[in-house]
């Protein structure tokens, strides 16, 4: 009895119940690594065009897009086959993209011409491009998909896109370059990094105003080694993640109090992050130390270091359980 | 035609090394495209316990500074050098937490100061590549002058052009070393970083 209890615990405990796979892009090595978020190892570096940065998976979770801005376009990866499979029309330099919540229109940042490409992603075909600021940076889009947020770092402004229209409704201004925007998912407010300027700007989309600021200190570190990029919130909307770069920290934030409650030392230059569908671990990418951290979540706690390629920039987690992995 | 060759390739030269220059105003010595970081400050990579009075005294401990002596040269492969450090740290039961602190002040002033020596020599190397530069500007216009002069002493073109053929191909190979070697302080910075790393998670 005893025995057969302990067979069955063995067997759960070998069963990887949440077995994820994690894309990075690589911006110097110009690869793409895969890690498998059971044993947090890289079971394939993909080759990819030339200074890949954004990443993301479509909806569907068969495919990854990584924008490789020196090759002006881009490249499907399919998810099964783990190889590039086709392209996307993008302007030049695309950096950042966005997609809606169905995943079929796809918006990306062209840093060179000062547009926003608009793609339809079940033709793969460009829609039409729309003028922003200079040097458009961060891509995000509504949970209604009805406004999609653009940031300028030159003008450091977030720009309020209606997508129906295509039109610039708002500019909201916040601190110098402002790199990253993320909703909260009820959409109440709109949190905007800035590099220079080494703060967050939470903005009330409905006002387009300024209605708060996330502010960071670090004891023996100089302000300007201090530079938030990327910007991860739980599902709750109750705490968010800010990636602080040189500074090699994530800050733990209080949504509540808009207070940081705890820094984390991950890797050298952290940049972006995902979370695991199942919101137990988020990953970061370091760039200078070559290596994406874990982070369990609940704990607050970083459990692990993995080597990925030079330059890991940018990281995207398929939607569900990873084809081919433990289903 | 070979000696015009020369002089094009010099002159080249000393536009690229003139555009070259100053990236950034505070550090107008600075021959890398990395940013010029002059210190890495201890908060970047510690959120360890304050280190305390094992900032001086690492030194005096024989195991800890033959250890960091071994851990911080480039020739010890940073894998190995990990190991050593979970190594060390596991044999050192009840004063692990000192000793964790006696090593990492000891890589962290053994690493800067490594950092800072390669720097300076890097800037060091950036102020004579700029006179190098400037002499080889200035002999191709003699060399110019010579090749025109009427009559032409064909033994002194010879010579004056050998002459820019070597400086030039100094000038090269050096300009080839200081890439590579901009690439040394950020390796340090990575040593540091996961050797660090390795001794907060060993603390823990």
């Amino acid at each position: 009895m005893f025995g057969a209890a302990s067979l069955v615990a063995l067997a759960l405990a070998a069963t990887p119940a949440h077995a994820f796979v994690a894309y990075v892009s690589n911006e110097k090595s110009n690869t793409v690594s895969v890690i498998d978020t059971d044993s947090w190892t890289v079971t394939k570096t993909i080759k990819v065009g030339q200074r890949p940065r954004g990443i993301e998976f479509t909806r569907d979770g068969k495919f990854v897009m990584v924008a490789v801005g020196d090759d002006d376009t881009i490249q499907l990866i399919d998810a099964n086959k783990q190889t590039v499979v086709d392209t996307l029309p993008s302007g030049p330099d695309p950096e950042l993209f966005t997609q809606d919540a169905a995943g079929k229109t796809l918006y990306v940042a062209n840093e060179n011409d000062n547009t926003v490409t608009v793609i339809d992603l079940e033709k793969r075909a460009r829609l039409g491009d729309i003028q922003v600021g200079v040097e458009p940076e961060g891509m995000t889009i509504s949970p209604d998909g009805k406004t999609l947020i653009n940031t300028s770092e030159t003008t450091n402004m977030a720009h309020f896109i209606d997508t129906a229209s295509r039109q610039i409704v708002a500019n909201v201004l916040v601190d110098a370059r402002p790199r990253f925007a993320e909703y909260k998912h009820d959409a109440s407010e709109l949190w905007v990094s800035s590099e220079i300027g080494g703060s967050v700007s939470i903005v009330d989309p409905g006002k387009h105003a300024v209605i708060g600021k996330v502010t960071f200190e670090i004891p023996g570190l100089r302000k300007e080694a201090i530079q938030p990029v990327g910007i991860g919130m739980t599902k709750d909307d109750k705490t968010a993640f800010v990636a602080l770069g040189p500074a090699n920290r994530i800050a733990v934030v209080d949504t509540a109090t808009r207070k940081v409650t705890k820094y984390l030392l991950v890797g050298q230059r952290v940049w972006h992050m995902a979370f695991t569908p199942d919101e137990k671990y988020l990953l970061t990418t370091n760039g200078v130390s070559n290596d994406v951290s874990v982070i369990d979540v609940a704990a607050q706690k970083v459990i692990k270091s993995i080597q990925v390629g030079e330059l890991p920039w940018g990281i995207t987690i398929a939607p569900g359980i990873a084809p081919g992995i433990a289903r | 035609m070979m000696v015009r060759t020369v002089a094009l390739v010099a002159l080249a030269f000393a536009v690229s090394a003139t555009a070259a220059r100053a990236a950034d105003s505070r550090h107008p010595d600075w021959p890398c495209a990395q940013a010029k970081v002059p210190e890495i400050s201890l908060a970047a990579v510690w959120a360890g316990p304050e280190l305390g009075d094992a900032e001086n005294k690492w030194k005096d401990d024989g195991r800890i500074s033959a250890l960091v002596s071994k851990l911080a040269a480039r020739k010890t492969p940073l894998d190995e050098a990990e190991k050593a450090v979970k190594e060390f740290l596991a044999s050192s039961s009840a004063d692990k937490t000192a000793n964790a602190k006696l090593l990492f002040a000891g890589l962290f002033d053994t690493l800067n100061a490594q950092r800072s020596q390669v720097m300076s020599g890097l800037e060091r190397v950036s102020r004579k590549q700029r006179e190098a530069a400037d002499k080889i500007r200035e002999e191709t216009i003699q060399l110019q002058a010579l090749q025109d002069a009427k009559p032409r002493d064909d033994a002194k073109v010879d010579a004056m052009s050998n002459q820019l053929i070597w400086e030039t191909r100094i000038f090269e190979d050096r300009r080839k070393v200081v890439r590579f070697v901009c690439e040394v302080p950020t390796t340090i910075d990575q040593r540091l970083f996961a050797l660090g790393r390795v001794i907060q998670q060993e603390m823990e």
